[in-house]
């Protein structure tokens, strides 16, 4: 999966989660970010609650996707990209994983780009807007790594094994 | 006989709907459903918590309730809002609501029928349940799929381009929206219509190709006489915004029309199952549980004398048609669902290309000038009201909402039942018997998150319990 891509020229980044919910939210502050500081014509930034089957049409211009999210773990703050592929299976009809989705765009419309997951381990999920120290502290560098693998997709493939050399 | 003596299967979880549920079907001595319960699982309680707070917070904090029809809380909540400041709106927030509102009512019925119900009448009734979703309609009929995902998205980028957002948007306040719409967002959505009208009109050709394939599913899928609930225009055409109730029985009769939406409490009863969190409705004058009725697609189109668009209105008098009384089959609330798609795309339409619908002039301002307010909507589901007192500051005294859900929630238990009894044989539940007992439920579209106000997962369990109470058989799903 990893060669025989086209260097990336339209790039959809979709933040999702519940930002009600305290550091679910974390992907809409990393897209809100992102929209502010990448440069816009060829970037698109959005954010969703879920993911859900439409999304199949958003994915269909793009040559590269990046899904970013929070995740549960140990190490609250921690970053981790990961590439997504194409996977068919949907549990619910309108909540999807990133892999779903992208099997959608595949099936539906022939669309073939890269994807990466992007996750940042969350510290807290009660009902709330504000954000824990350690998912701040890890916002600038999962800030830094979509901006850093955009620009590189642009000049070349990324292969799926330089990935996690990348993360600051 | 005391319910736990007796044989029981239990649904649990229901899948592919809104919500969380169980249903258990009660077996007699000779293992023949008996009874059957639709069990709604969830609790929120919005209109306890919500107390305290000021009322121009409430179309806010009720769009919470759902996910999928937050634009339909938050009409019914400004409407009650507007009454509480005893204001007319401006004629353009008017028309802008109306649009929000048939945006939402296009997006939500391509969910329930695309997303949630198309895989059960293309693949059939007896399909694998793992294969019965959107994959498996996209390996059989690609354009379907491509065309739900299409027309969902259509109504949602419509919301997103008038609300700022297509979840828990925040644009309609009391007194009006909060913006007026752009020349160059009304350019943007009339764009957009042509093709969703071409969607729309396919979809319910072929629907009507098929529906030959379903004639069992249409003479036991809540075929049985019912009230039927909506409001309509003052002309008696189908309206989702504003009206006055009617309400039809089953051979067709209007029995009550003209009806105050503010004086729903006239006419509608509430009784409380200790067995669910769904709350079931009854129309008063015929008493409980007589007075079962519906709402939603099905019993708008049954109580409307027109749609009043073109193409919509053709499709109703084929509808019409469809028995000699009013259609009392259930199945056809997916046949409904389809031809009120078709008459809110029309209808934006008209309503994009109104003279007045850019105008800037958008929001009644003023102070809370009575104490107590009730706004009515037609939901995707079917009608919806929000009743609220405040106290002299303003704030949430009381609040009382009922979703359209549980007025169907008679009728529901009623359709499992009827289905169970045709498909339910012996002490073992076949994946065809599941799944029509779960499709029935889908075709009333519940919203259990709505209806209890809930926070649910999409998921159901069935049990069979015997007369002894010994639980013989039981599937998950979900």
């Amino acid at each position: 999966m990893s060669a025989g891509y086209s260097s990336a020229g339209r790039i959809l980044i979709v933040g999702y989660g519940n930002p009600l919910r305290c550091d679910d939210g974390l992907g809409w502050r990393a897209a809100e970010e992102l929209a502010r500081t990448l440069p816009a014509p060829d970037i698109e930034v959005i954010t969703r609650h879920q993911l859900t089957p439409e999304l199949a049409d958003n994915i269909k211009d793009a040559d590269a996707v990046f899904f970013i999210d929070a995740t549960r773990g140990d190490q609250p703050g921690e970053v981790t990209c990961k590439p997504v592929l194409p996977q068919p299976w949907i549990p619910y009809c309108h909540e999807c994983s990133p892999a779903a989705v992208l099997a959608l765009a595949q099936q539906l419309y022939g669309a073939t780009p890269q994807a990466f997951a992007v996750t940042l381990c969350g510290e807290c999920f009660d009902h709330g807007d504000a954000i824990s120290a350690p998912v701040e502290a890890g916002l600038p560098k999962l800030t830094a790594l979509v901006k850093d693998l955009s620009s590189n997709l642009r000049k070349t493939p990324v292969s799926y094994q330089s990935i996690a050399s990348a993360i600051p | 006989m005391a319910v736990d003596e007796r044989r029981t299967i239990v649904i649990d979880p229901v899948t592919r709907i809104e919500g969380h549920s169980k249903i258990t079907l009660h077996l007699d001595d000779q293992g023949r459903v008996e009874d059957a319960r639709f069990h709604v699982t969830q609790f929120r309680g919005f209109e306890k918590f919500c107390e305290g707070r000021p009322f121009y917070e409430m179309p806010s904090l009720m769009a919470r309730i759902c996910g999928i029809c937050p634009v339909s809380h938050l009409i019914a909540s400004a409407k009650a809002c507007d009454a509480l400041l005893a204001v007319r709106i401006p004629p353009t927030a008017d028309k802008l609501r109306r649009l929000f509102g048939l945006a939402q009512v296009v997006q939500s019925h391509a969910l329930s029928f695309f997303h949630l119900s198309s895989p059960d009448l293309l693949l059939g009734m007896d399909a694998d349940p793992a294969k019965s979703n959107i994959f498996g309609v996209l390996e059989q009929n690609p354009s379907l799929a491509r065309d739900g995902i299409r027309l969902r998205q259509f109504g949602q980028q419509i919301i997103e381009r008038l609300g700022g957002k297509r979840i828990h948007p925040a644009w309609v306040v009391p007194g009006g929206v909060s913006e007026p719409l752009s020349e160059a967002d009304r350019d943007a959505i009339l764009e957009t219509i042509p093709e969703a009208l071409v969607i729309a009109v396919r979809t319910i050709d072929w629907f009507k190709g098929i529906m030959e394939r379903f004639r069992e599913e249409i003479s036991t899928f809540g075929n049985f006489p019912t009230l039927f609930m909506g409001i309509v225009k003052d002309n008696g055409g189908l309206t989702f915004y504003d009206g006055k109730l009617r309400i039809g029985d089953a051979s067709g009769k209007i029995v009550a029309q003209g009806l105050d939406p503010a004086r729903y409490s006239d006419y509608i009863g509430e009784k409380v199952e200790p067995w669910s969190y769904l709350k079931s409705a009854y129309y008063k004058p015929a008493g409980f549980p007589d007075g079962i009725y519906r709402v939603g697609p099905l019993a708008r189109l049954n109580v409307v004398d027109h749609c009043g668009t073109p193409r919509a209105d053709q499709e109703l008098a084929e509808f019409h048609e469809l028995q000699r009384t009013a259609a009392l089959s259930s199945f056809h609330y997916h046949h409904a669902r389809l031809i009120e798609i078709l008459y809110c795309v029309e209808r934006m339409g008209h309503l994009l290309n109104h003279p007045e619908i850019l105008d800037k002039h958008v929001r009644a301002i003023a102070r809370p000038n009575a104490l107590e307010g009730v706004g009515a909507a037609e939901a995707p589901r079917g009608t919806l009201f929000h009743h609220y007192k405040i106290d002299e500051q303003g704030l949430i005294r009381w609040c009382n909402l009922i979703i359209a859900t549980g007025q169907n929630n008679l009728a529901m238990n009623r359709s499992v039942l009827q289905v169970a009894k045709h498909f339910v044989h012996g002490d073992r539940l076949t994946t065809g018997a599941l799944n029509r007992v779960e499709a029935v439920i889908r075709t009333y579209d519940p919203c259990l998150s709505c209806s209890t106000h809930a926070l649910g997962q999409m998921a159901l369990s069935i049990q069979l319990i015997s007369s002894e109470g010994k639980l013989l058989d039981e599937v998950s799903r979900g």
